[in-house]
């Protein structure tokens, strides 16, 4: 079993309004010290395979099958290996 | 330990005591509802020693968390039904078509119209995005499992005032900015995803719901007359068929939870109470229990809300006098290792009930695969009236459903204050022009723009939104006073929707609140040209326990009764939710309700927005009755003296003004409420983006704040053309005063030669406009 | 063919939720529209009676709503189950000169799946574009206008004058069109050249304009766009919800017609197909 951690960042250039309106609130509450705040989705997806290729693999085809789209995202994952 | 020895292992492949009720004294049974989490008063606890001394045992723990689920006054309204039966339940129309978990009233010949309206106060005050989503869950769960297409939304809100310093927040209570922002987003998020429309709703800030929020949340179905369900199985031998969500530990003791009193600790105590909803296992579920409904695959249905499957089997099964014996085994679990109590208490979402003969059953189970919503028999009707349950093949429960569902009923001592003694006469304590009062007013949280929670609600989903809740020309759309539903294909006849409250004059005077509720709610509808038809409604107060409290609700239920009775109005379904209190103290007392009202021809709605350059006329009669005003709370005045309605006034009106609206005589029509008339008229002026002329002489020798501010009840301003000015006022007669005439970019009111407002649009719409955005954040 | 047998297909899955008044729009003008589950054109969990192939259909509808939640992106699990199982149909379902609506959620599927802006052939097999999030990062339902800027390539429009103004609304949290960002001008030129944009944005005054008239900040106040045959349109508001003139925002402030700004893109769509097939 594999466990890959998975994350789906903006490109760079892209606008990230979510983040924007995230550090606008964040000064409403009092806290001045943030200077930017970037968003990113996170998935942790459990592979039944024993082999770390075949997980790679895989983990590649998802991103690129649903996870990710290319205009806007970047992906990257760690591949674990779990009990 | 004092409860050591009272509870008994019983032999079971899983953990299920015997509790020793038989041995228990005093101190000890109210230690056992205490640690039990079922919150059973001493006296409670005794009815059920001896109960189960009658049956020569004790009961299971499974059998006392039932019993603290479905006696919770959440679940039987034990203090307030003897109240609501004195004033509310005896008002009948042959409109009314049932009472179920929602009301169903008659729409036309073919259809029928449901509604219901219900709080979600506590869970939204510890988690203010789940609690509210799930709020929403609830309510449309409601009006589903009478059969009806869920069709519209309606949220009246209540938070602490947005700018109350942290400072000032009492332990453990969540920031009003914070609480207000989780819920908006909580019922968009579920909302939007299912697909019905929030077309109408409230928000009032006051520091009396700083400690206790209160989350309204109302739902409106339609559906043809043959497809409606009672809320009762058919036969015996029916299949008990769980849909939708899984089963797990959220939500247990949501029922108890919701009938106590917040404190410091009700975070980290309850977070169990809150569930959790999925949006999208919800869609699929109304989609499917629609049609299986449509297709009379099913003989009736029920929706799990609080008390779990405990309630819902008890009373599906008992409203048709049979029983039911169910298999916990087979209730899909969201984790393993949940006890049998908790399954059978658990107030998990998205969760129906349906009765299914054996003939439809393998029908009714592809419906739910096809949509990939998961369907399991789980239990089955019985000729006893009984509840028997089983676990592993082990009996955990088996009780009277008489005795379970039947629950205690409380007369309990109340003490009814005279407004007077409460609230001294106290004069402004600060001078303001009329003209600032009125800039002022309209910038204030309770009657500024409400555009940054609208436009984060689908209001138009489904296509058949007439009337919006913003109302006007494109990009100056002002507040209208009730929405607009063409809810049938075939028909032009519409559904108008409206809330109304009133807690500051229900705070002073809750029997003159009361009547004041319902005329603000038929002045809502009538404005949009309907004919008040039924309304819902949700009583929020404080402890019951406390005479003061419960001397409250009878007086605003008293006043509520009377209005409705007079006006023809009946309740079909209604909601009561106690404890509305905090270390701070109770909300005020807060009667919510969800009106509606039934217009012939949609063609012939009619908005706020000034249209033409009509005449301008008021409607009813101002007095000097300042009491619980907003422009009392803006100066720092108070007086006992709240408007009082004459009901047969009102009446009479309503019946003018609707004849007036089908004659077609009427461009425009504001009902007059908090802000009185400046701001009504400010608000029509805004959404027309046209000024007005107004002159008061005609209202009688009043002080000018009152001509200006009052809040009597039972008035409209109307505008008309003025080639129907004649016509109008032959109709209305003496109930109609003209006062002025739309026309210009200025609003300028004045009382004979003397000016008392002069404001152009553009100072009048700036300062209605940006309150909420600069409290809350975002880009107008 | 008769405008009677021309079958529509609005297609659905969990969390979509604009069908009811999609399909109305399509029978109140004589058509035949079916609500058809993904399911039934993928065979899953389906009986046999309940199976359904989209060459049974000429004009292929995907509302609006939130399919599947809206997970991991706007459209990207429908697109994602669609693509896996119905592509190479989809793209003879388009390559025949078929309809494809989509609208709101629909549209983003159609993004998602690589049917729009589609210049690089029928499908692409990455996307070409994104729904982004709204730059006011909120979910905006508001009413918005939008000028009819096509060419006549598109088949939905035809019965819109060119540069008509019409009022149709918005209610959606993505909405932002956005290509990759190192040759976003050069597409936008190309679906310029193509005549494949449908609608932009405007004010009250039918001119380009900011928040909130362009509800999600759309470089080039994009909020329609089709394919470069015409015969695949994607656009975020919703003209199904202004097929009669009473479900206008503005309409009790007077009005010319009681027919409704949305209902000429039903009415253009199936006029093409009736004289096509």
């Amino acid at each position: 079993m594999f466990v890959a951690d998975i994350r789906i960042k903006l490109k760079k250039g892209v606008a990230d309004p979510e983040g924007k309106n995230t550090a606008k609130a964040l000064e409403l509450l009092g806290f001045s010290e943030v200077a930017e705040v970037k968003t990113s989705k996170f998935f942790s997806i459990h592979l039944d395979t024993h082999d770390e290729a075949a997980a790679k693999a895989q983990v590649e085809k998802i991103c690129l099958a649903l996870l990710a789209n290319p205009v806007i995202n970047d992906y990257s994952y760690d591949i674990k290996k779990v009990a | 330990m004092a409860l050591e020895g009272l509870y008994k292992k019983i032999e079971a492949p899983f953990p299920l005591s015997e509790v020793l009720l038989s041995k228990a004294d005093d101190e000890q049974l109210k230690l056992i509802a205490a640690e039990s989490g079922t919150g059973l008063s001493l006296d409670e606890m005794k009815m059920l020693v001896a109960y189960f001394k009658d049956l020569g045992r004790d009961p299971t723990e499974v059998e006392l968390q039932a019993i603290g689920q479905a006696w919770s006054e959440h679940c039987c309204y034990k203090s307030s039904k003897q109240i609501l039966r004195e004033f509310v339940f005896g008002i009948d129309s042959p409109r009314v078509i049932d009472r179920g978990d929602a009301g169903v009233m008659h729409f036309d010949t073919e259809n029928v119209y449901s509604l219901r309206i219900e709080s979600h106060n506590h869970p939204s005050a510890v988690e203010p995005y789940g609690g509210a989503a799930t709020g929403i869950g609830g309510i449309v769960r409601d009006v589903l499992c009478m059969g009806c297409q869920p069709v519209a939304l309606i949220d009246p809100l209540f938070f602490g005032r947005l700018d109350t310093p942290n400072a000032e927040l009492p332990k453990g209570t969540k920031h009003p900015t914070y609480l207000f922002g989780g819920v908006v987003s909580g019922i968009r998020d579920y909302g939007n995803r299912i697909g019905v429309p929030t077309i109408s709703g409230s928000v009032v800030f006051d520091d009396s719901y700083t400690g206790n929020c209160l989350v309204n949340v109302g739902c409106i179905g339609i559906a043809r007359k043959e497809h409606l369900y009672k809320n009762r199985v058919g036969g015996i031998g029916d299949n008990l068929v769980l849909v939708g969500g899984r089963t797990g530990r959220d939500g247990i003791h949501g029922v108890t939870f919701a009938s106590a009193v917040l404190t410091g600790e009700s975070e980290t105590e309850s977070r169990g109470a809150v569930q959790l909803g999925d949006p999208i296992t919800k869609e699929p579920v109304i989609h499917s229990v629609l049609e299986v409904g449509r297709r009379k695959l099913i003989t009736g249905m029920k929706d799990l809300g609080g008390g779990g499957l405990s309630c819902v089997c008890g009373e599906l099964a008992f409203a048709a006098g049979f029983g039911v014996e169910v298999q916990l085994d087979r209730v899909p679990l969201k984790e393993d290792g949940l006890l049998p109590w908790e399954i059978w208490v658990s107030e998990s979402q998205e969760r129906m009930m349906l009765a299914v003969t054996d003939e439809n059953l393998e029908e009714v189970l592809h419906i739910f695969k096809f949509n990939d919503v998961e369907a399991n028999v789980v239990g089955r009707v019985i000729p006893e009236p009984l509840a028997r349950v089983f676990f592993k093949g082990i009996k955990v429960l088996e009780m009277d459903l008489k005795f379970l569902t039947g629950g205690p009923e409380y007369c309990r001592p109340r003490e009814i204050r005279k407004p007077e003694y409460g609230t001294p006469e106290k004069a402004p304590a600060r001078d303001v022009s009329h003209t600032d009062a009125l800039l002022e007013l309209l910038a204030s949280e309770n009657i500024c723009s409400r555009d940054w929670v609208i436009h984060q609600y689908d209001h138009e989903v489904r296509g058949c939104t007439v009337l919006k809740p913003l109302q006007g020309a494109l990009g100056h759309a002002c507040h209208g006073d009730a929405s607009v539903l063409k809810p049938v294909e075939e028909s032009w006849q519409g559904l108008a929707v409206c809330t109304a409250t009133n807690p500051w004059v229900m705070a002073i005077d809750p029997y003159r609140g009361g009547k004041a509720v319902i005329d603000e709610m038929c002045r809502n509808l009538v404005a949009v040209g309907a004919r008040p038809d039924a309304f819902s409604n949700c009583l929020n107060f404080g402890n019951p326990e406390k005479p003061e409290r419960l001397g409250e609700f009878h007086e605003a239920v008293r006043g509520m009764g009377e209005a409705a009775a007079k006006l023809d109005i009946p309740t079909p379904s209604g909601n009561v939710s106690f404890y509305n209190e905090s270390e701070t103290g109770s909300v005020m007392p807060t009667a919510v309700v969800l009106g509606t009202g039934i217009i012939p021809d949609v063609r012939k709605s009619i908005t706020t927005d000034l249209k033409s350059d009509g005449v301008i006329y008021l409607v009813g009669r101002t007095g000097p009755e300042m009491g619980g005003s907003a422009y009392h709370r803006l100066t720092g005045a108070s007086s006992p003296k709240v408007p009082d309605t004459d009901l047969e006034v009102l009446r009479d009106a309503m019946k003018a003004l609707l004849i007036a609206m089908d004659e077609g005589l009427v461009s425009s029509c504001h009902d007059i409420s908090d802000g009185g008339l400046a701001v009504a008229i400010a608000e029509m002026c805004i959404g027309g983006r046209k000024g007005a002329e107004l002159d008061l002489e005609s209202l009688g020798p009043l002080p000018e704040e009152a001509a200006l501010f009052s809040e009597s009840c039972s008035r409209w301003l109307v505008e008309v053309p003025r080639d129907s000015a004649e016509r109008f006022e032959a109709i209305l007669g003496p109930a109609a005063t003209l006062i002025g005439a739309a026309l210009g970019d200025e609003l300028l009111i004045t009382r004979g030669e003397e000016i008392l407002v002069s404001a152009s649009l553009t100072e009048l719409e700036n300062a209605w406009r940006g309150t909420l955005w600069r409290l809350m954040g975002g880009s107008e | 063919m008769k405008l009677e047998d021309i079958k529509v297909c609005i297609l659905r899955i969990e969390g979509t939720n604009c069908e009811t008044e999609s399909y109305q729009a399509f029978e109140r003008l004589g058509a035949k529209p079916e609500m058809v589950h993904l399911k039934q054109l993928t065979g899953q969990d389906v009986r046999e009676s309940e199976k359904r192939s989209i060459t049974d259909y000429q004009i292929l509808m995907i509302p609006g709503g939130f399919s599947s939640g809206d997970y991991v992106r706007a459209g990207a699990i429908f697109a994602a189950r669609m693509k896996t199982k119905l592509a190479a149909p989809m793209e003879e379902f388009i390559r025949e000169g078929r309809a494809v609506l989509g609208v709101c959620n629909g549209f983003q599927v159609l993004v998602e799946m690589g049917f729009l802006p589609g210049i690089d052939g029928i499908m692409s097999p990455v996307p070409q574009a994104v729904l982004s999030t709204n730059d006011s990062s909120r979910f905006e339902c508001r009413p918005t206008l939008l000028k009819y800027e096509n060419n006549y390539n598109c088949i939905f429009t035809q019965k819109i004058k060119s540069g008509q103004v019409l009022l149709i609304p918005s209610a959606h949290a993505e909405g932002k069109l956005l290509f990759p960002h190192d040759r976003a001008e050069q597409i936008y030129r190309q679906l310029e050249d193509n005549d494949q944009i449908v609608f932009r944005y405007v004010d009250p005054n039918g001119e380009y304009a900011g928040y909130p008239w362009n509800p999600n900040g759309s470089p080039h106040n994009i909020a329609g766009i089709c394919n470069p045959s015409g015969n695949v349109m994607g656009m975020m508001p919703h003209p199904e919800r202004v097929f009669h003139r009473y479900t206008h925002p503005d309409w009790t402030r007077g009005f010319g017609s009681e027919i409704g700004d949305g209902r000429a893109i039903f009415e253009s769509v199936l006029d093409h197909i009736s004289k096509k097939f």
